[in-house]
């Protein structure tokens, strides 16, 4: 292996100071001359006709300077199924829908406006449960649609049933998996103005820039070309910033009536009620084996509750087939699929997408397999890993893969061998360990026409290096990321490098910061384009140095003939030699990268990634036989990443991932009865404190990918897929019940527990 | 959050005074942890606020003659949980405050402000309950003292009539051979409501393991923190077998009133009631748990 200069170092993120001191100025902050303060009036019902809406009143409150509602907007539509107007305006389908919207010349008058604001609703039927809402006489969320199913899916491969009877042994769950909420830090932000000239600019939380532009231009009519996206330094992602919502054609619409930049920021509440969650999802699952230890056969139904509206989260069932397809080797297997509208909260992508879902069900089954086959877990796991270079039925091109590794390595750590001889057997604290693993898109993911992202490098007669790149830094580092790759090609330091990376009007396109794609696109963009600013720097020192470029690198900001020390020329005079001159020119590189991936075809086959990430889990739990409380003592999550770019930020991903996979597994849980959402506080929706957060080791293993930059593929989402697995088979092994419930409460376990007395 | 308007008194009298001018519209503030968030929310609409942070004395511990302590009102969480005094003579109390809420709340939040806001699920309210300690009320008719397991009347409700304010809790001087436990069960470690709280205090027979008193007091699980009085009753004078810490934890359970909420059912807040219940009481016999 060659050395690396700055590839694989671990440096600081500059951001991490002024994000842990707060002197970041975050969307929130933000404030600009005459802006106005927007508030949004939702329905209080789930489902109802709206009869009338009077504004009269608010239109009249001093301060008030502009109130729209449905009427104010062209007939258009946007959104993933083209299901959602801005403001609706024949009737709500979820509590929480849109139906008003006020601008004000202060956050207080703006809601005491929304006060005054009558609406008439004529209360209809609803529908809360997935599997009612399929019935034939179920009320209809969208009646122009006929039908509550949006989406019928079907995978196979090889043949299903005759594997089921051909099994050794079969093992048949039912899975029940709660609301997740992203849980940024920062709630959704929206300031827009339009300047003289027509031309609109937003500063947005989003994590798909480009995308966002398109979908404001199609929501709203104007034309795309007069809409500029600025990102604020984003407080936080995990996937709700990857669809456009109402609240951001609101918010422009408000800036256009009343002629004046309007802020729109929610609420915690409003958070909570109002941006998309992760879907819940009702799954029934078969999966069998041979007594040799060869994984035979899946068959999985999922039933997934889309709310009210469908977004980019409905695809998450392609990311679950991944799982239920490709992961460990499986020669059958058959997923059927079934989105379904329901008045509840509209759900969305969350970090993982699907991925966390579908691997609690997998790695349940595995665990239940290897026991109904006496053997052990690990060793069952091992037996059917995925290997390098080889392709699996769904059409996956598995390349780099370290799933064995990884495996091994959290095994090793945990002590998996000698798991059980220490252990407490009486009184009511318990402890077990539990394993799991992930597979995940680590080579981009093509659920769009372009899976691609561009880069610009360019070089100024100082020698100082500007990356505009298309990537979105969400506080992931992908800054630092790609500055390392753009300094490894050049022999700069990457401290030394710019990034410019917000703004629809100076950065390339870009699909969006999902899917793990980051290092990956973006790095190999920026290394394209470094690449070609490499060329243009050797084409100039040639003439300088008198030497041919193949003999010449670039080290420490110097081109440097190779093997003669003294022979050097520093790279900014290089710059201002071929600027400088007859016919000169600036040193600028351009870089496009959209990777050999495919889209997923309506069989559910295809390459979707260009490379696969991997990784496992061990985890060991403490629980109170008494309580049903569940204490994670520790956890070793290792990761096949290719190759660490910055190894600080690989384990900085697997830690949070690991911490946000907890909150799945024993705390997060969105509450809603009859489309109300119960617990909209960060006090009774629960994330993980500090305290509540065990010891995590990772270990990074790396395979050095083909495709990816320096070898490296994505990490952002792995750690979070495996965790409630391997806490699920943890809790098994500890007290000997199986819960098959997210999240895994202390009531949940406790009546396990009970019911199995 | 809607206008109001606001005061800040520097004597007891006349912030008495306001408070039974405006009655009900009137919101004393000292912390504004439980306050400000309400008032954001728009549960509460207050016409006065009454900031009681400049009234002098207030946020004192001090040594009563009869060897208890006096805590005012306006003690913060963070004061009471560091305070010597609370240390060496309740370390219950002291122990408690220190892991309620976080740190920045408790740096604010007070002793007055934790009872007087009334949660059922208030975590002073069971260790002091089961400490005897009483209210010092102070009102436009004058002063007047109740013990604090009568105080409260229903969630978010009190004994306190219009004008009046809770100026301290009064504690007893500690009795000999008295242990005592509180055990808070939460989702979370930190930053968390109790689903249960039991707190239980236990007086021995000097040289034996015979109970001479008992104090079993529930929280979260009724409208107020309640007492377990039969479960109390079964302890007092009877040795502290792991039968009678069984019956003891089976009549507390059926003392508790619980309710179903997002933190939990009644189903799994009786069960609780009954675990912790011997936990805490075993505990107080220094068999593992967190003897305080």
């Amino acid at each position: 292996m060659c050395a690396f200069s700055y590839i694989g170092k671990r440096i600081p993120k500059p951001d991490a100071v002024e994000k842990a001191t707060g002197r970041v100025i975050y969307g929130h902050d933000l404030k600009v001359p005459r802006m106005l303060h927007a508030k949004v009036l939702r329905s209080p019902l789930p489902h109802a006709h709206i009869l009338h809406v009077d504004t009269s009143r608010a239109e009249r409150l001093p301060g008030v300077k502009a109130v729209i509602t449905a009427d104010d907007f062209p007939p258009r539509r946007f959104g993933f199924a083209k299901d959602r107007t801005p403001l609706t305006g024949d009737k709500v389908r979820r509590v929480g829908d849109e139906v008003a919207a006020v601008a004000a010349v202060d956050e207080e008058t703006a809601e005491e406006a929304l006060e005054l604001i009558r609406v008439e609703y004529e209360p209809l039927p609803a529908v809360f449960d997935p599997e009612e809402a399929l019935k034939p006489d179920a009320p209809l969320i969208h009646e122009e649609r006929g039908s509550n199913l949006f989406r019928h899916q079907e995978y196979v491969h090889g043949n299903p049933d005759r594997a089921l009877d051909e099994a050794d042994v079969v093992v048949e769950d039912v899975f029940e998996l709660g609301y997740m909420q992203p849980t940024p830090l920062e709630t959704c932000f929206c300031l827009a103005a339009f300047d003289p000239s027509g031309r609109l600019t937003v500063w947005s939380t989003t994590q798909i820039p480009f995308l966002l532009q398109r979908d404001l231009a199609e929501a709203l009519g104007i034309p795309g070309h007069h809409i500029r996206i600025i990102q604020t330094a984003i407080g936080g992602g995990f996937g709700r910033g990857l669809d456009m919502y109402s609240f951001e054609p609101i918010c422009v619409w408000l800036a256009r009536k009343a002629g004046r930049p309007v802020r729109l920021a929610f609420t915690r509440q409003e958070e909570f009620i109002a941006a998309e969650c992760r879907q819940p999802m009702r799954i029934w699952s078969r999966a069998g084996a041979m007594k040799d230890g060869r994984l035979w056969v899946r068959d999985v139904k999922v039933l997934l509750d889309n709310g009210a509206y469908v977004s980019w989260g409905t695809v998450t069932t392609l990311v679950f087939m991944e799982t239920v397809g490709s992961l460990y080797r499986v020669p059958h297997a058959r997923m059927v699929s079934d989105s379904v509208y329901t008045n509840n909260p509209i759900t969305g992508a969350v970090r993982g997408f699907g991925n966390p879902q579908s691997t609690f069900v997998v790695e349940t089954q595995m665990d239940r397999l290897a026991e109904a086959i006496g053997m052990d877990p690990l060793e069952f796991r091992l037996r059917n890993a995925n290997r390098p270079f080889e392709e699996t039925p769904q059409g996956i091109k598995v390349t780099s893969c370290g799933l064995k590794e990884c495996l091994e390595a959290v095994a090793e750590r945990i002590g998996w061998k000698h798991r059980h001889e220490r252990r407490p057997q009486e009184g009511p604290v318990r402890r077990g360990i539990g394993i799991a693993a992930t597979m995940n898109v680590g080579g981009g993911a093509r659920i769009y026409r372009s899976d691609g992202c561009g880069a610009i490098v360019k070089v100024d007669d100082f020698g100082q290096v500007t990356v505009m790149t298309g990537a979105t830094e969400i506080g992931q580092g992908s800054d630092v990321i790609v500055a390392q790759i753009v300094a490894e090609e050049l022999g700069i330091p990457p401290e030394t490098i710019l990034i410019v990376n917000n703004d629809t009007a100076l950065t390339p396109w870009d699909v969006g910061v999902h899917a793990s794609r980051t290092t990956f696109i973006a790095g190999n963009a920026a290394l394209i384009a470094a690449r070609e600013v490499k060329r243009q720097i050797l084409e100039t020192a040639e003439e300088l140095l008198e030497a041919a470029a193949e003999d010449l690198e670039l080290r420490d900001g110097f081109v440097v003939v190779r093997g003669s020390p003294e022979r050097r020329v520093p790279f900014d005079k290089v710059v201002r030699a071929r600027h400088f001159r007859q016919g000169g020119e600036v040193i600028v590189g351009h870089g496009w990268y959209d990777p050999p991936n495919e889209m997923v075809g309506a069989d559910g086959k295809g390459n979707i990634s260009a490379a696969y990430g991997f990784g496992a889990q061990a985890i060991e739990v403490e629980v109170d036989l008494e309580t049903g409380k569940v204490k994670p003592l520790r956890v070793i999550s290792a990761h096949d990443v290719g190759r660490a770019i910055n190894p600080m930020y690989v384990e900085g991903q697997i830690e949070g991932g690991v911490v946000m996979g907890l909150g799945y597994a024993l705390l997060e849980e969105l509450q809603v009865r009859e489309g109300r959402v119960l617990n909209p506080t960060l006090l009774d929706y629960r994330l993980l404190t500090a305290l509540d957060a065990p010891q995590i080791e990772s270990v990074i293993i790396e395979t050095d990918d083909p495709e990816g930059p320096f070898g490296a593929k994505g990490v952002g989402e792995m750690g979070t897929n495996p965790t409630a697995a391997a806490v699920a088979n943890a809790i098994y092994d500890a007290v000997g019940v199986r819960i098959t419930q997210l999240p895994i409460t202390p009531e949940r376990v406790l009546r396990a527990v009970e019911s199995r007395k | 959050m809607k206008g109001f308007e606001y005061y800040a008194p520097e004597t007891l009298d006349a912030a008495v005074e306001i408070l039974a001018r405006y009655g009900e519209g009137a919101y004393p503030v000292a912390g504004g942890t439980d306050l400000i968030p309400k008032m954001r929310y728009g549960h509460v609409a207050p016409q006065a606020v009454v900031n009681l942070k400049r009234i002098p004395g207030l946020n004192r511990i001090t040594s009563l003659e009869n060897g208890g302590l006096h805590v005012g009102a306006l003690v913060t969480l963070t004061q009471l949980s560091r305070e010597a005094l609370v240390r060496e003579r309740y370390p219950v109390v002291a122990h408690i405050a220190g892991k309620m809420a976080s740190a920045q709340v408790r740096n604010l939040a007070t002793v007055g402000g934790n009872l007087c806001n009334a949660a059922p699920s208030a975590d002073l309210a069971p260790p002091l309950i089961a400490l005897d300690a009483e209210a010092l009320i102070v009102g436009p008719e004058g002063e007047r003292r109740v013990p604090l397991e009568h105080f409260f009347t229903g969630p978010g409700a009190t004994v306190l009539g219009p004008g009046e304010l809770l100026t301290a809790v009064l504690l007893p001087p500690p009795q000999p051979h008295t242990r005592a436990m509180y055990i808070k069960h939460a989702h979370r470690e930190a930053l968390d409501i109790a689903i249960v709280g039991v707190a239980a205090l236990v007086r021995l027979a000097p040289g034996t393991a015979t109970c001479q008193g008992a104090r079993i007091v529930l929280g979260a699980v009724a409208p107020t923190p309640i007492r377990a009085r039969e479960a109390e009753a079964l302890l007092e004078g009877a040795p502290l077998t792991e039968e009678h810490i069984a019956e003891a934890g089976r009549l507390a359970a059926q003392a508790a009133r619980p309710i179903d909420d997002v933190r939990g059912s009644a189903w799994y807040r009786r069960k609780m009631v009954d675990v912790l219940t011997r936990r805490a009481i075993a505990g107080t016999r220094g068999e593992g748990g967190d003897l305080t």
